[in-house]
């Protein structure tokens, strides 16, 4: 059976997944899990998920977010000369960012 | 975990489903945490007749995913209050729809016409973004991580209020005139955003302590006030007369408290402003309206006798 694993570096990170290992049952993926994945990198916590658990849906089956422009709902499409409040700030930077990823802008 | 033990770990992110926490704690958590969630979906249900309403094609489109945007925020945070073991998501949605459910002062009001649109989107968003920005780093990890998705969301929205409120400023002469009177209106409510003032808050303590509040309501308001009356200003709106705001030699604002209707706002609180309890009865029954969409919905892999899905819309 395999089991997919994720990592959370620090205490109130996200978990990521970093891979997965064979285990027969959850206590020896816990097990193999914190032996393969987190022995050397600094670790917080794992999570082990049984891969038939797992659904996926990828690019080539749907298009994420819609084929169509949708400018209207990201900041950097409202112009303006204000200075904005930081927060808005960061926002608008982590948006510019997803949009210059996704290839939009 | 004993409260002293949880008082004395409090920081960002620093609580999460993997540690035992008292129920002090997950109680004072679910209350704030529902309020917010609560008030993403009222708050959504006070613009969604302005998808409709909109002016123009692009302000639709922006406002039906402003919309879907804050829909969504009320999602993300019934998940993270639910994760404290107190209420389940039904429960909480219930409780909203039976007017139980408590949610901001902003959204018990109804809103008649477009320029108040740019009230609520430029200043009640820009309140609530300076709040959300701060509880990114509460001590409870899956509200703080709800958190990062709705601040990394709300800039559009904060941005596209301020377009409305640009266009609407350097409009005619008229639409100038009603977005001052409509600003007038909302001014003090956006205020009392914040709520009491710490000697009059009835759980800010608690929820300090335990580093679940990460500022005050002073501090909030305050940073609010420092960064928005001067954008408003340059709009071209005039700060009204009343309350009477002063600014102290620190940069900080003092508000005349007596100047806002307090009675108002704590009758709202115990969702008995009548205004109110039509927004809380509207969104009752529209939620009724599409319980035929809900059915349809086949759940082949809930358990015998498990709690039957419900949408927050």
């Amino acid at each position: 059976m395999i089991w997919e694993v994720f990592r959370q570096e620090q205490r109130g990170d996200y978990h990521t997944h970093c891979g997965n290992v064979h285990a027969p049952d959850r206590e020896m993926a816990k097990q193999f899990a914190a032996i393969q994945h987190a022995r050397r990198k600094p670790t917080h916590s794992i999570w082990v998920v049984p891969k038939d658990e797992i659904g996926e849906l990828d690019a080539e089956e749907t298009s994420f977010g819609g084929v169509t422009d949708k400018s209207y709902r990201w900041a950097p499409t409202y112009k303006s000369d204000l200075d904005h409040a930081s927060e808005v700030i960061d926002s608008e930077g982590q948006q510019a960012e997803a949009e210059k990823q996704r290839g939009d802008a | 975990m004993e409260i002293d033990t949880v008082k004395e770990r409090a920081g960002p992110r620093e609580f999460s489903a993997a540690d035992e926490m008292p129920l002090e704690y997950r109680e004072a958590a679910t209350r704030m945490i529902e309020f917010h969630a609560n008030s993403e979906i009222m708050g959504a249900y006070l613009e969604r007749p302005f998808i409709r309403e909109a002016p123009s094609i692009d302000r639709k489109l922006a406002y039906s995913a402003k919309v879907q945007d804050e829909i969504g925020h009320g999602q993300l945070l019934y998940r993270a209050a639910e994760s404290l073991g107190v209420k389940t998501r039904e429960e909480m949605l219930d409780d909203l729809a039976n007017g139980k459910g408590k949610f901001l002062n902003c959204f018990h009001y109804p809103m008649k016409s477009w320029p108040e649109t740019a009230m609520i989107a430029f200043f009640v968003d820009g309140a609530a973004m300076r709040r959300q920005a701060t509880l990114r780093r509460t001590s409870w990890e899956p509200y703080a991580h709800a958190m990062d998705k709705v601040c990394f969301e709300e800039g559009f929205h904060v941005k596209h209020g301020e377009s409305i409120l640009a266009e609407l400023m350097t409009g005619s002469k008229k639409e100038q005139e009603m977005t001052q009177e409509v600003f007038e209106m909302w001014w003090p409510r956006i205020i009392q955003f914040f709520g009491p003032t710490d000697d009059k808050s009835t759980h800010h303590d608690f929820s300090a302590d335990v580093g679940l509040k990460t500022q005050s309501n002073d501090d909030l308001r305050n940073l609010f006030l420092r960064e928005y009356i001067p954008k408003a200003e340059k709009y071209g709106l005039e700060i009204p007369d009343e309350p009477r705001i002063r600014q102290r030699d620190d940069g900080t604002y003092e508000v005349e408290e007596g100047d806002l209707d307090w009675d108002e706002f704590f009758t709202i609180a115990k969702n008995e402003y009548e205004p109110g309890l039509g927004q809380i009865n509207g969104r009752k029954e529209a939620q009724k309206a599409v319980q035929w969409v809900r059915d349809t919905l086949e759940w082949e892999n809930a358990p015998e006798g498990a709690a039957k899905p419900q949408a927050a819309d």
